[in-house]
């Protein structure tokens, strides 16, 4: 039944834009885009704890990588064969430093870990905004007309890595990894105790985390045509996905997703329909500051407090307490 | 280089070190206390600086009037924001309380600075600068020139320094803070009220936060949305020069400010940001987060 549901919600958005008009499937594509960023936010976030608060630089690290290959002129003259290639590299990139900045960063934890990663998004901002003979600094990268990716396309692609991200979150839950990575979670000696190599298992969720964003962020990057320091390394879009999992309920599959829709939605309302003078960000702000106070354990799971028990209950938010006896 | 623009790098170095050792000593001062990493530490200088551009700028008060409505005003916004946003979070176990407050004061960072830099840029002026100008004279001391607004705000940091200094080491108050930092249980066993101690120390480092943004904005113009940059700034000194500990946060925050002027007249000021990430990477590695999670227990 839920399978059915599934199939038939994932068909009807495949079909979506024959029926939307222009505004609406961007509208679609940017929840898309969020839900990719969100899931893979939370694998780290919420399934291992670690406030993750530079998810935006696999983001920047794919989109950047695959605008510099489309520059070589071989990779260029394959036309979309070669746009693939160098979106696949991108998120091949982002996957690679993650494997690799998760040796200092995962010496950190809690409070410590949110500011190294944060810090480390500020850095790449750096870099990228002063190395302008490589990255075009200030005035961004452009991408030629012939790589550039209509709507349509990144639609399906980016349609294709919500809910191949999705997909992978619900995997990662039921298998072997999943269970060690909330043993983990929940208390790192008692992880130990039982055999578990904590900094594999943390690298290989980082690394599964940042793939299907570094490749979001080139296929992003190739539908607007154009990328500079705010736009796929912004802070914004660094903080999003945490506000998204937060709101829906992190640590649970569909909570990102939740999360996700609503921001789009209340994002879309106000822009659009409401109209209010009030910048976004200021609202996401709020959002953030509220589900944090109030609730937690996100939405679903605080609307559902009744129902939602057991298993699910007690993924559905980190319960950091054995540590402090240590 | 000659002897005489390394000295006045040195003390544009140590101007920019003060303010600093300031505003991570009043943000190490909560962390250490309540176990609140306030992320909104910088945002509240940038209102602060926001503050006394108006008062002074717009409503062309005197600047030790402007000084004080500000310093009452923070007090005021530190009690309220404590009560509102903070107390909540005060039932949770400490690594919540910590993870909580960071999600929590991100949220009003990120809300105040956009809120702060649309409406200024609708009300006040297209590219909002803060920058609060005293027509200060230049002043030489011995050879050396530095210019009157960063003597001022040189002066602000030490008096603060030391006024901190003094509440801390020779008030009842001041004990009750750092008997809670180091021992919470200890300290509620010989009837200190951890939820007091925790609203009067949020209280002043708001209050401390709001007059450090507007002695910045003497020296240095801010823009609204530096609060994040300063938090960093504030959490660097702080990890680097211990949590609570204001020796350590004076060496660190002079430190930094050297370094920071010394690259930007090396590198060019674009690179100076790297400076204070590279001590943050440095300080939390070698502390392994200690520095932090120490007090966390």
């Amino acid at each position: 039944m839920r399978w059915a549901g599934l199939a038939v919600l994932l068909v009807v958005l495949v079909l979506a834009p024959r029926w939307l008009g222009r505004d609406l499937t961007t509208a679609l594509l940017f929840t898309f885009l969020l839900v990719v960023l969100a899931c893979n936010y939370d694998l780290v976030g919420g399934y291992l704890g670690l406030y993750n608060l530079g998810q935006a630089s696999f983001f920047g690290l794919g989109a950047y990588t695959t605008f510099l290959l489309l520059r070589v002129p071989g990779l260029s003259s394959l036309g979309s064969g070669g746009a693939a290639l160098a979106v696949l590299a991108g998120g091949l990139v982002a996957a690679g430093s993650a494997a690799l900045v998760a040796y200092p960063l995962l010496r950190l934890r809690e409070a410590s870990f949110a500011v190294g990663s944060f810090g480390l998004l500020l850095f790449l901002r750096v870099l990228v905004d002063n190395l302008p003979g490589v990255t075009g600094g200030s005035h961004g990268l452009y991408v030629a007309a012939g790589h550039y990716l209509s709507l349509g396309t990144a639609y399906g692609l980016l349609l294709a890595l919500a809910a191949g991200s999705v997909a992978l979150n619900w995997l990662v839950e039921r298998s072997r990894m999943g269970l060690a990575m909330l043993a983990i979670r929940e208390s790192e000696a008692a992880a130990a105790a039982v055999g578990i190599n904590r900094f594999r298992v943390q690298q290989m969720a980082f690394v599964l985390g940042a793939l299907p964003t570094g490749l979001a962020g080139g296929v992003f990057g190739l539908h607007t045509g154009y990328i500079d320091v705010s736009v796929v390394l912004g802070i914004e879009r660094s903080l999003l996905p945490v506000i998204a999992a937060m709101l829906g309920g992190t640590g649970s599959l569909w909570g990102p997703v939740v999360g996700s829709v609503m921001l789009r939605a209340i994002d879309v309302g106000l822009k659009n329909y409401l109209q209010l003078p009030v910048p976004s960000p200021a609202v996401y702000g709020l959002v953030l500051t509220l589900i944090a106070l109030r609730m937690p354990r996100g939405i679903v799971a605080h609307l559902g407090r009744g129902r939602v028990q057991g298993r699910e209950a007690a993924r559905a938010a980190p319960v950091v307490q054995a540590e402090e006896v240590s | 280089m000659t002897l005489q623009l390394m000295t006045e790098l040195l003390a544009g170095g140590a101007v920019l070190g003060g303010l600093y050792a300031l505003m991570a000593f009043a943000f190490s001062l909560v962390l250490a206390t309540t176990h609140v990493l306030n992320v909104a530490h910088g945002t509240f200088m940038v209102l602060g600086a926001a503050l006394s551009t108006l008062l002074v700028r717009e409503a062309h008060l005197p600047f030790v009037v402007s000084v004080a409505l500000v310093f009452g005003t923070f007090l005021l916004a530190g009690w309220a924001f404590e009560e509102g946003l903070i107390r909540p979070l005060q039932g949770r176990p400490p690594v919540q309380v910590l993870v909580g407050s960071i999600l929590v004061t991100f949220g009003v960072a990120i809300t105040a600075e956009a809120l702060l830099g649309y409406y200024w840029a609708r009300a006040v002026e297209p590219q909002p600068i803060f920058a609060v100008e005293l027509g200060l004279p230049s002043l030489r001391v011995g050879g050396v020139a530095i210019s009157g607004p960063r003597a001022l705000a040189l002066v602000f940091s030490v008096v603060a320094v030391a006024v901190l200094h003094v509440l801390l080491t020779r008030t009842r108050l001041g004990q009750q803070a750092r008997a809670v930092a180091q021992n919470r249980v200890g300290a509620l066993v010989i009837g200190i009220q951890p939820s007091r101690v925790a609203r009067t120390v949020l209280t002043v480092s708001v209050a401390a936060a709001g007059l450090a943004g507007t002695f910045y904005a003497v020296a240095v113009p801010l823009n609204p949305y530096e609060g994040l940059r300063l938090t960093m700034v504030a959490f660097t000194v702080a990890a680097a020069g211990g949590i609570g500990n204001l020796p350590g946060a004076l060496w660190a925050g002079v430190g930094l400010g050297i370094a920071e002027v010394l690259t930007g007249y090396w590198a060019g000021a674009v690179w100076s940001p790297v400076t204070y990430l590279l001590v943050l990477f440095g300080a939390l590695l070698a502390r392994r987060g200690e520095a932090v999670r120490g007090l966390v227990r």
